[in-house]
């Protein structure tokens, strides 16, 4: 099975990561392809959040930098850890490499809990879970003592 | 992780593509300029110059476009987000320098929409007169944070949508210019027309000055350059063609106006293009077409403002990370994936210059909000295109491949020309201007002071400047 492990650079994709390490048989995965997606318009194109490494003007190098970070979490594992680094919206990216990947499942994370997603319709997690062509595991946040500014 | 390797060359379609093909990027380009000041300006640089004054659009979109030349050779040599403070910095390599250039860039798109939210007051005015201008403003600039918060920004389709819609608008005024003539009504000396006994380089110059806000918006076009598909190639002739493309609509609509609007009566207007529908021209109720193009301006001038607030976030989240402005600025929605707190800011700053001109209006000083800080915009962008001009040919023979595009050099002198007279001639006629881009910049002085005593140092980026070399 392929999995796909997307990342928005934040920390809670990097919790996604782990969970989906924490409770799957890496002999069941063949692939994983961890999928960073560039939004070219928006303010900030991809803002890196889990590699610790500085921002240099370059929102490539953030996308790469965070998708080297998800796929360390796998270092070792066994399953093979492709890195794709794609641009356009998260969502529909994250559903075209699925299917081009013909993923057998995709792993999201939630977002916050924040009041923008209670009442904003249209986040990459709920997109993602109505379009995608295959299972789709979203890892919601920590519970909410946990949760820091 | 031996086994993770991929490389481009092996990579499978998807892998590494980049998303803003030439196409988009035109439109990126046209959708920029056109917003930022034809809707908005044009009545007052009919009122500079009289009739003839496209000629101001025609020399001020020359001027704008040898610019446009450098910022395309540089963006095809250093394809990233960062724009003029990048290509400072690339070529003189001296932080305060590139500090300088970074906050006059974010200094003329504050002051940009700030302008951009009072013309879109007006044209809000012409439909439903209830609310007060301020108000509006406000409105408007609180909006586009939300809208900027949300991500509709980043929607390509809307953006080309909102282009189309602009350029819709300007044919229709054309369309009224093209019948008016038909019909054998028009008075084409008018064209030829100055309305001062001046010198007429003066009053093309005085025009010039003030139309240059039309043209401003391009140097935006550095926000997509990392992802556009074959820079090289792309981005000379999206840039160069998206320009020249709104030189020549700028031209042909100042020429309608002109031909089917008195110019008196265009210069005395808030929002001039609805004189041209007014002139009930066309076979369609009047109040209906008016309505309808006070949408596609209030459509066109949102475009436009989106984008400058998408550069003020990006910029103060540059600085933030790269420690030269408090940290507070790099802080990023946790599911939204925004930069919340320099959007907010940001509408902060957008709404502390337009309720400053209302009140400086209030107490007796003569202020039009519009044109006061495009005035402001340009004066502070004409100093960043004269730095990208030196700039780039500071960088010639540096970071050049075969694929480099090269602007011509005796139309990039013509440019640093331009700008620094047109520079020139703001400060001469209009020192107070001066003020208020004193007061922006003194902002991201402040800034960097808060940080400097107040800011933790991180010890990855201390003496990288606003960009890391190559």
């Amino acid at each position: 099975m392929h999995v796909v492990v997307a990342t928005d650079g934040s920390r809670q994709s990097l919790a996604a990561a782990k969970q989906l390490k924490a409770f799957a048989d890496p002999a069941k995965i063949t692939e994983i392809s961890v999928v960073a997606v560039i939004r070219p318009l928006a303010s900030v194109a991809f803002a890196d959040d889990v590699s610790g490494s500085g921002f240099d003007g370059s929102f490539r190098d953030a996308a790469q930098s965070a998708v080297d970070a998800i796929a360390a979490v796998y270092d070792g594992w066994g399953p093979k850890v492709n890195k794709r680094i794609r641009s356009g919206s998260a969502a529909n990216e994250i559903i075209k490499a699925a299917r081009q990947y013909d993923a057998g499942l995709v792993v999201v994370a939630a977002g916050g809990r924040g009041l923008s997603d209670s009442v904003l319709v249209g986040s990459t997690a709920q997109r993602v879970q109505h379009y995608a062509p295959c299972p789709v595991l979203v890892v919601r946040p920590a519970p909410k003592k946990a949760r820091k500014g | 992780m031996a086994d993770t390797a991929t490389a481009p060359a092996v990579d499978d379609e998807g892998g590494l593509k980049r998303s803003i093909t030439g196409r988009l990027l035109f439109f990126y380009v046209l959708g920029d300029v056109l917003g930022s000041g034809i809707y908005v300006l044009i009545g007052s640089v009919a009122g500079e110059v009289g009739g003839a004054f496209w000629a101001a659009f025609a020399v001020g979109v020359t001027v704008a476009g040898f610019t446009g030349l450098a910022y395309a050779e540089l963006a095809t040599k250093y394809p990233q987000a960062a724009g003029a403070s990048l290509y400072v910095n690339k070529a003189f390599g001296k932080k305060p320098l590139t500090f300088l250039t970074t906050v006059l860039y974010l200094s003329a798109t504050f002051a940009a929409a700030g302008s951009l939210a009072a013309g879109f007051s007006q044209y809000v005015a012409e439909v439903w007169d209830a609310p007060p201008a301020l108000l509006v403003m406000i409105a408007f600039i609180i909006l586009l944070a939300v809208l900027n918060f949300i991500g509709i920004t980043e929607s390509v389709v809307a953006n080309m949508l909102m282009t189309f819609v602009e350029v819709t608008g300007l044919l229709i005024v054309l369309v009224i210019g093209v019948i008016y003539v038909g019909q054998g009504k028009a008075d084409f000396s008018v064209l030829a027309d100055f309305s001062t006994d001046d010198n007429i380089i003066f009053a093309i110059v005085a025009g010039v000055a003030l139309s240059f806000f039309a043209m401003t918006g391009f140097e935006n076009v550095a926000n997509v350059a990392e992802e556009t598909v074959d820079p090289h190639k792309n981005f000379p002739i999206a840039l160069i063609g998206g320009m020249a493309t709104a030189g020549v609509i700028y031209v042909l609509v100042s020429m309608a106006a002109a031909l089917t609007v008195p110019v008196d009566t265009l210069a005395d207007s808030d929002a001039a293009l609805l004189e041209v529908v007014k002139a009930g021209i066309l076979p369609i109720s009047v109040t209906v077409m008016t309505l309808v193009f006070a949408v596609i301006a209030m459509i066109a001038i949102t475009n436009t403002t989106l984008v400058q607030v998408v550069t003020q976030s990006r910029i103060l989240y540059g600085m933030a990370r790269e420690d030269v402005v408090p940290g507070a600025f790099g802080k990023i929605h946790s599911s939204r994936r925004s930069p919340w707190v320099a959007l907010l800011f940001s509408a902060v700053v957008v709404i502390g210059l337009v309720v400053t001109g209302d009140v400086l209006g209030r107490i007796g000083l003569d202020v039009d909000i519009v044109s006061r800080l495009a005035s402001v915009t340009v004066a502070l962008l004409l100093v960043v295109y004269a730095g990208v001009i030196v700039s780039c040919f500071k960088l010639r023979g540096s970071d050049e491949s075969e694929k480099t595009f090269r602007a011509p050099s005796a139309l990039l002198v013509l440019g640093l020309i331009g700008n620094v007279v047109l520079l020139g001639y703001v400060i001469a006629t209009d020192p107070t201007s001066l003020i208020w881009c004193a007061g922006l910049v003194g902002l991201g002085g402040l800034l960097y002071v808060v940080e400097a005593v107040f800011g933790s140092r991180n010890p990855d980026s201390t003496d990288t400047g606003a960009v890391k070399g190559a």
